[in-house]
């Protein structure tokens, strides 16, 4: 058995002379909730799409479980929920009269498939709106609902928050979260929000004009994530003299009269704060920054933040 | 292939027009009935049994034919459009259920359609000819309206292939289907002047001098007089229209897959 649910092979697609993607590797390990995280126009959908057969890859391959997609879509579609770009549905059926549907299409047995799924996403079971009457936020919540219903082993969600709430991200968050927790459900998300794919992701692959840029679980891109300490101090010329006398530290930078950054020390801030004091220094700050997510994605891309 | 039927006859649950196909089945035979009242079209038949024969004919031959296209037209439109409307593709495919399998429940939702038309077209003119005729030879004119109903719906998927190919409105495919109605009621004016191929080759004239032969073989009508040489049998019928059915589903599975990004 493959150790990645999801795998991809120089995955490439071409329109035209334009790449969308360009030889993607991704790693999709099982149990796990993997961030695909870039700006709009990246390569998230064309990739989510190529991964569930939607279109078809000009080169590369989709190996899902181990067995490549294109002969095996039977066998291996079945145990895929998805939600690709904005939700799909028959306005003129509710909610309910269009998960039927999809029920009955996937020969689901399951008599309470539909209200469970409807439950999860905070949806009234035979209610009489119909789709069309729905919110952006309602809409969404109903393809989560086609996409958990069946209750899947991966679960490929493009954009899964797109219009919700607060209150509502936060709910999907929180059930998305547990499906994996609690079921071991193995979940692709893609996002431009960087907030959300921190709160939720076990593993990160950051994507930017069809290239993967990099891969790599959430507690590595921490430890590699770069931290300095912050000095407000009365006057960066005496504090730079005492970092080099003292502690024979020369990684730091001055940013203004008043403000020093360490890059990396191991000599603990107490101590340095300690020596800034004795020796006549006013200490306004001392504070520890961590570069955070968006650092990051906008390190890696070497472009502006995404949100 | 059941499953795929029943939901494709659910997602036209409340669409508007739906109600309205129903309704134009039972459009044409009370106004027929009233004009073969009048005193021309009495004289012109000596008993009320072949009263209700021409009656019966005009309706299944003319307006059932007229008509009936249309209505296979439209209805194809909003099978064919709903998944491109709605953005439903994604949602089925990923299922599985391929663009084959859909197209191929479309189709039968359409000979369903076509059968209801022609059948419940069938029960109004029986109705309206026992009010003002003698109504006789019901088994086979049941068994005429199925055949009508089935032949006339495989005979306008010609058109289902332009209305996919074209893709566009509602109102398009209305357009369409109505040019396709009156192009074929042109040619049926025009029997005597063209080649048998070129009248053979239409679907709805080819039904239509086929169910005057068939009635005439089964003892409802007379004669076909000079249009004789047109009439087909049933096996070339059958035949001719198969092979049109064949090809146009085949370029509607084109066209569709190429429409859904297969």
């Amino acid at each position: 058995m493959s150790e990645y649910v999801i795998e991809t092979n120089h995955l490439t697609k071409q329109y035209g002379a334009q790449k969308s993607v360009a030889e993607l590797n991704i790693h999709v390990q099982r149990g796990r909730i993997y961030g695909l995280l870039g700006r709009n126009g990246a390569g998230k959908t064309t990739t989510m799409k190529m991964l569930l057969g939607l279109t078809q890859p000009t080169s590369g391959e989709v190996s899902i479980w181990g067995k490549p997609l294109p002969g095996n879509e039977k066998t291996l579609l079945p145990r895929i929920g998805s939600l690709i770009e904005s939700p799909g549905f028959y306005p003129n059926l509710t909610g309910t009269e269009n998960l039927r549907i999809f029920a009955a299409l996937r020969g689901l047995k399951n008599q309470n498939a539909i209200q469970s799924a409807l439950e999860l996403v905070g949806l009234p079971y035979r209610d009489k709106k119909l789709f069309s009457q729905y919110s952006l936020g309602m809409k969404q919540r109903l393809a989560i609902a086609l996409a958990v219903m069946h209750d899947p082993e991966l679960l490929i969600l493009d954009e899964p928050i797109n219009g919700l709430d607060p209150i509502g991200i936060a709910e999907v968050r929180s059930f998305i979260r547990a499906l994996c927790d609690e079921r071991g459900k193995t979940i692709l998300i893609s996002s431009h929000i960087l907030s959300e794919v921190a709160l939720l992701a076990d593993d990160i692959g950051i994507i930017d004009h069809g290239v993967l840029l990099e891969e790599e679980g959430f507690a590595d891109l921490e430890a590699k994530s770069n931290k300095y300490v912050r000095f407000t101090v009365s006057d960066t010329n005496q504090a730079a003299e005492i970092l080099r006398g003292v502690f024979h530290e020369n990684q730091f930078t001055t940013q203004d009269s008043h403000t020093l950054r360490l890059d990396s020390s191991k000599i603990s801030v107490a101590k340095i704060v300690a020596a800034f004091v004795q020796h006549g220094l006013e200490v306004s700050e001392a504070a520890t920054v961590e570069e955070s997510l968006e650092d990051y994605f906008k390190r890696v891309t070497g472009g502006e933040g995404i949100a | 292939m059941l499953k795929l039927i029943s939901c494709e006859l659910a997602k036209l649950k409340r669409k508007k027009f739906i109600p309205f196909v129903i309704l134009s089945a039972f459009l044409f035979p009370p106004p027929l009935a009233v004009i073969m009242l009048t005193p021309r079209m009495m004289d012109r038949y000596d008993t009320k049994a072949e009263l209700f024969d021409a009656f019966y004919q005009f309706v299944i031959g003319y307006a059932v034919e007229l008509l009936l296209p249309c209505v296979i037209g439209v209805i194809a439109a909003m099978l064919f459009f709903m998944e491109r409307d709605s953005d439903t593709f994604k949602n089925l495919r990923t299922i599985p259920v391929t663009s084959t399998q859909m197209i191929f429940a479309k189709i039968i939702v359409l000979f369903l359609f076509g059968l209801f038309f022609s059948l419940s077209s069938a029960v109004v003119t029986i109705f309206c000819g026992s009010l003002i005729a003698e109504v006789g030879g019901l088994g086979y004119k049941l068994w005429m309206a199925v055949e009508m109903g089935i032949f006339i719906t495989a005979g306008t998927l010609p058109l289902v292939v332009l209305v996919v190919f074209f893709s566009k409105t509602y109102i398009f495919s209305i357009l369409l289907c109505v040019f396709y109605s009156v192009l074929s009621l042109t040619v049926e004016g025009c029997y005597e002047v063209l080649p048998k191929f070129l009248c053979w080759m239409m679907p709805l004239p080819l039904l239509n001098i086929w169910c005057a032969g068939d009635m005439v073989r089964h003892g409802v009508r007379e004669s076909v007089g000079r249009l004789e040489y047109l009439v087909p049998t049933t096996t070339q019928t059958v035949l001719i229209l198969g092979v049109m059915s064949v090809l146009s589903i085949w370029l509607i599975d084109r066209l569709y897959k190429k429409r859904g990004g297969d």
